[in-house]
């Protein structure tokens, strides 16, 4: 392929998902990665809908730009689905999310999160202790209840990754192996690695890499990584059927239905210095499966045989898709937070505006237009 | 002596006294210990607490090792179901502990006992992890009964190093399983009853190897199981795999356990080595010979003992299937040359080398080597055996296959430098090259590389824990995966309970000649924590420790 019509830079879940669905629509695509492990190939697989209580405690000042971005995380889910459909099966299900409350203050909280949220559109519900343990008999008895978010979700993300990379190459899309570590725009834009990359457009999904690759543009978002730990049990009966959060505490804990315990939610990794995976914090390990097993006692017989650290880039906790500027035919692709969920509609949504074609959402919310200047 | 009894799936099971699970198991006649998520029996196979294939549930509490858990009286033990339920296991109470010794030991076989004793004679304060119940390692293997006459030499000679080790004042902390190693260096473990968190002055890797058995379709049978495995049940326990066992694999190992099977009563149809006849090898013999004619005459003795036994070892032999016999028993095919033959057998037992235990040396960023001849990583050393990571040291066959007289005398380096004593002398210098260079000729005597993995056949569980066939693997291959991680997530090989221990070797090298890339460090999977599948409870106490010393 001399020329795509599109070259999307990054491989990641949104990059697939851009490149997927352009070139479904008829687009020549290309998608240059360098196949280095550490944001979407280190995904645990939750599909986050209500607001996380780890990103309102780590950033309580973009709280408002979270609760905005609900109406997306809906989509965010649609999208999901739709893909779990034609790749035929990613193992999702949206049994739902329970966001735990060990305390009345605690429930106090998600009472009025639930509010908000449903303002926004949102199934969510807070149960009480009783109904809340015939659901979860897994769960500790100091919990005392929890808000039900019935659009939530999870699926396999190492079943995902797999197909989507088989779902690619059927359409045709060209993985091309690179660095990209500058951008011309222009009339002819490119993207300069080992060697140049020119398309007709690019789009970028690049995660934590963005900022660097914009140095020289008049936009500038600030996109550090966040490394994050995560944990793996071996297989026990499928008992827990939703993504279990906590009002307070970081906790992400869900079961695959092959059975594996993953258990994380926001405990710091170590930023690695080179290219590699971030490096593992025995101060996490410890801490985040202790709190698992003391929410979750049933869990007490499985043992941890891994961990793992990946990045999460939560810019300003809202999603950038579009043009870097009305002209431009560079286009960013960022979720903001939560990256694997919000990744095919994000992707979808960019490689869309990109060929001018409609979108499943309407991006003018998420523009660019708020990192220029 | 007074037996003991516990229960196995509700039936009675008697054994002596200081009995494994996995012995008096084996000793019943059990074979398969559990069924896989894919409902197929497994049973002992490593016999050292790596390959984790010998899970069993007991009183209440899933996924023990049978194979390191020791019998007690009134035992309840169940096969281990693939999906345990969640229910919370039996409450146990762990005590803390936090350990600040001048030197840690981790391993106490050849090389680790060595350095404990030297760093405790030269006036540190030791102290010495091993996982089993009687330290003595894979070479000088135990009995469980401590009271128990030596079954030779070997064995006689182990017992008098524990016990000089016991007698220097040396704190051996039995059945600990080192699950974590992080920067300082520090070291986080577990036995049942307590955790242990160390920080010491310096520590000491003596965590052996394990090993390669041939990675071939039916390896994975109840009754298949390494030399290893065999010579503990027998060493260790009195226990026979079998009373037919077939041995397969290369190198002296395996012939000296098919003698002392045989001598244990075993009936030895075949002892198949895949090298060709020493004679055939003369030059490298002879070369062996003159290095150490001391080792050089246990073998020729051992010859004549598996003579004496009517034991004809039969030389250019591999397996190259086995499944299970219609009438009871394996059924092994084999290869030997241009010919191919059948054995039937009760046990199968497999060596083709050794692979490094060098878990904890990767996990604190010591400098690798991959040495092609032994296709295994070897830390970088300095001549006192400290590796390039301040305060950590390596000896013996974690560090690359040695021997057990290479590993003793750097365990004695090693012990008086990490306690602050001199470097090694001029002799120990000497004589530790004149064990390499035995170790060389050795090798170059059996040398008979293994076949590749590319050549398995399609139906060869490339991965015994997720169970995963070779002909997935090459259908994830032609997804042209960038490195050995990307192949890992794309398979699930490598994800299971023995956390890469069997399928990483033979993996790091089909994707460096695919990639055509030198192997390294990197070419393995990346070094994770937990070392060992770890228990919740076990984190759980850790964790209180912790932030006990951080709160105060």
């Amino acid at each position: 392929m001399a020329r795509p019509d599109l070259l999307v830079v990054g491989g990641g879940i949104t990059g697939q998902c851009a490149a997927l669905s352009a070139a479904r629509a008829g687009a020549r695509v290309a998608l240059v990665d360098l196949g280095l492990n550490a944001g979407s190939t280190a995904n645990a697989g939750s599909l986050h809908v209500q607001m996380q209580s780890r990103f309102l405690r780590l950033n309580p000042h973009l709280a408002e730009n979270l609760e905005s971005s609900l109406p997306l995380y809906l989509s965010a889910v649609k999208a999901w689905e739709a893909l779990d459909a034609e790749l035929g099966g990613v193992e999702l299900t949206r049994e739902g999310g329970l966001m735990l409350a060990e305390s009345e203050a605690q429930l106090a909280f998600l009472e009025e999160k639930a509010e908000r949220e449903r303002a926004k559109g949102l199934d969510v519900e807070i149960l009480g202790h009783n109904a809340l343990h015939r659901m979860a008999p897994w769960l500790s008895e100091e919990v005392i209840g929890a808000e039900l978010c019935r659009d939530e979700g999870k699926l396999n993300p190492l079943v995902a990754n797999r197909k989507m990379r088989a779902a690619l190459e059927r359409a045709g899309v060209e993985i091309r192996r690179d660095r990209i570590t500058a951008l011309e725009d222009g009339a002819a834009p490119s993207a300069l690695g080992t060697r140049r990359h020119s398309a007709g457009q690019i789009l970028l999904a690049t995660a934590w890499g963005t900022s660097a690759l914009l140095a020289g543009t008049a936009v500038h978002v600030p996109t550090p990584p966040e490394p994050l730990h995560m944990n793996i049990t071996e297989a026990g009966a499928y008992e827990i059927h939703h993504l279990v959060q906590h009002a307070e505490r970081p906790i992400t804990l869900k079961q695959f239905r092959s059975g594996q315990v993953v258990i994380g939610g926001g405990w710091e990794a170590r930023l690695s210095e080179g290219a590699g995976a971030p490096g593992i914090r025995k101060e996490s390990l410890l801490g985040n499966v202790a709190l698992a097993a003391r929410i979750a006692p049933g869990i007490g017989g499985l043992r941890v045989l891994r961990t793992w650290a990946g990045y999460n880039t939560p810019v300003d906790g809202k999603a950038t898709i579009g043009p870097l500027e009305a002209a431009s035919r560079i286009h960013l692709a960022l979720p903001g937070d939560a990256g694997y969920t919000l990744g095919p509609v994000v992707g979808q949504s960019a490689a869309a505006l990109a060929l001018g074609a409609e979108g499943p959402i309407d991006a003018a919310p998420y523009s660019p237009a708020r990192w220029r200047g | 002596m007074d037996r003991i009894s516990f229960t196995f799936d509700g039936q009675e099971v008697s054994c002596a006294p200081g009995s494994s699970l996995a012995a008096a198991l084996t000793e019943a006649g059990v074979r398969g210990f559990r069924e896989t998520e894919k409902g197929k029996p497994r049973g002992i196979f490593c016999g050292m607490g790596v390959c984790q294939d010998c899970l069993v549930s007991v009183d209440g509490r899933p996924n023990q090792r049978a194979c390191m858990t020791a019998t007690a009286p009134g035992m309840t033990v169940a096969p281990q179901p693939a999906r345990p339920a969640l229910t919370a296991p039996p409450a146990v109470n762990r005590s803390a502990h936090r350990l600040t010794p001048r030197v840690l030991v981790v391993g106490g076989g050849a090389g680790g006992l060595s350095a404990a004793i030297a760093a405790r004679e030269t006036g540190a304060e030791v102290v010495l992890l091993d996982e089993r119940k009687v330290p003595g390692g894979q070479y000088f293997k135990q009995s469980a009964r401590p009271e128990a006459a030596p079954l030779d030499a070997q064995q006689a000679e182990g017992q008098a190093l524990v016990a000089r080790a016991r007698d220097a004042g040396v704190t051996i902390l039995p059945e600990v399983t080192v699950w974590g190693a992080f920067d300082g260096p520090e070291i986080l473990a577990a036995d049942p009853g307590a955790v242990y968190a160390i920080r010491p002055g310096a520590l000491i890797v003596a965590t052996g190897a394990y090993e390669r058995p041939a990675m071939i379709p039916g390896w994975t049978l109840p009754g298949v199981m390494t030399v290893g495995a065999a010579q503990t049940l027998w060493r260790s326990y009195g226990t026979l795999p079998g009373a037919r066992v077939a041995l397969f694999g290369n190198g002296p190992l395996v012939a000296q356990v098919a003698l002392e099977l045989a001598e244990g009563g075993a009936e030895i149809p075949l002892l198949g080595e895949s090298a060709p006849a020493p004679w055939r090898r003369p030059l490298a013999s002879l070369a062996m010979m003159r290095r150490d004619p001391g080792l050089a005459r246990k073998g020729l003795s051992m010859l004549a003992g598996l003579k004496r036994q009517g034991i004809a070892p039969r030389h250019d032999l591999r397996p190259t299937r086995i499944e299970a016999a219609p009438a009871g028993g394996l059924l092994v095919h084999y290869e030997q040359g241009r010919h191919s033959g059948r054995i039937t057998a009760d046990a199968v037992c497999l060596n083709y080398g050794f692979q490094p235990q060098n878990e904890i040396l990767r996990l604190l960023d010591c400098a690798m080597t991959y040495d092609a001849r032994f296709d295994q990583l070897r830390p970088e050393r300095a001549p006192d055996c400290r590796t390039s990571i301040a305060g950590v040291y390596a000896v013996g066959d974690c560090c690359g296959l040695g021997g057990a007289p290479a590993a003793a005398l750097e365990g004695r380096i090693a012990g008086r430098a990490a306690a602050g004593g001199p470097g090694p002398s001029a002799g120990e210098a000497a004589t530790l090259a004149r064990h390499r260079a035995f170790q060389d000729a050795l090798w170059r005597v059996y040398d008979s590389p293994a076949p590749p993995l590319e050549e398995a056949a399609p139906e060869t569980l490339v991965c015994r824990c997720e169970e995963v066939e070779k002909a997935a693997l090459d259908a994830a291959l032609s997804d042209d995966p960038h490195d050995i991680g990307a192949l890992k997530r794309a398979t699930r090989i490598g994800m299971g309970r023995c956390q890469g221990r069997y399928c990483a070797p033979a993996l790091a090298g089909l994707m460096a000649r695919r990639r055509g890339t030198p192997m390294g460090d990197l070419s393995y999977f990346a070094p994770r924590v937990p070392i060992k599948p770890v228990d919740i409870a076990t984190i759980t106490a850790a964790e209180a420790l912790l932030a006990e010393e951080t709160n105060g």
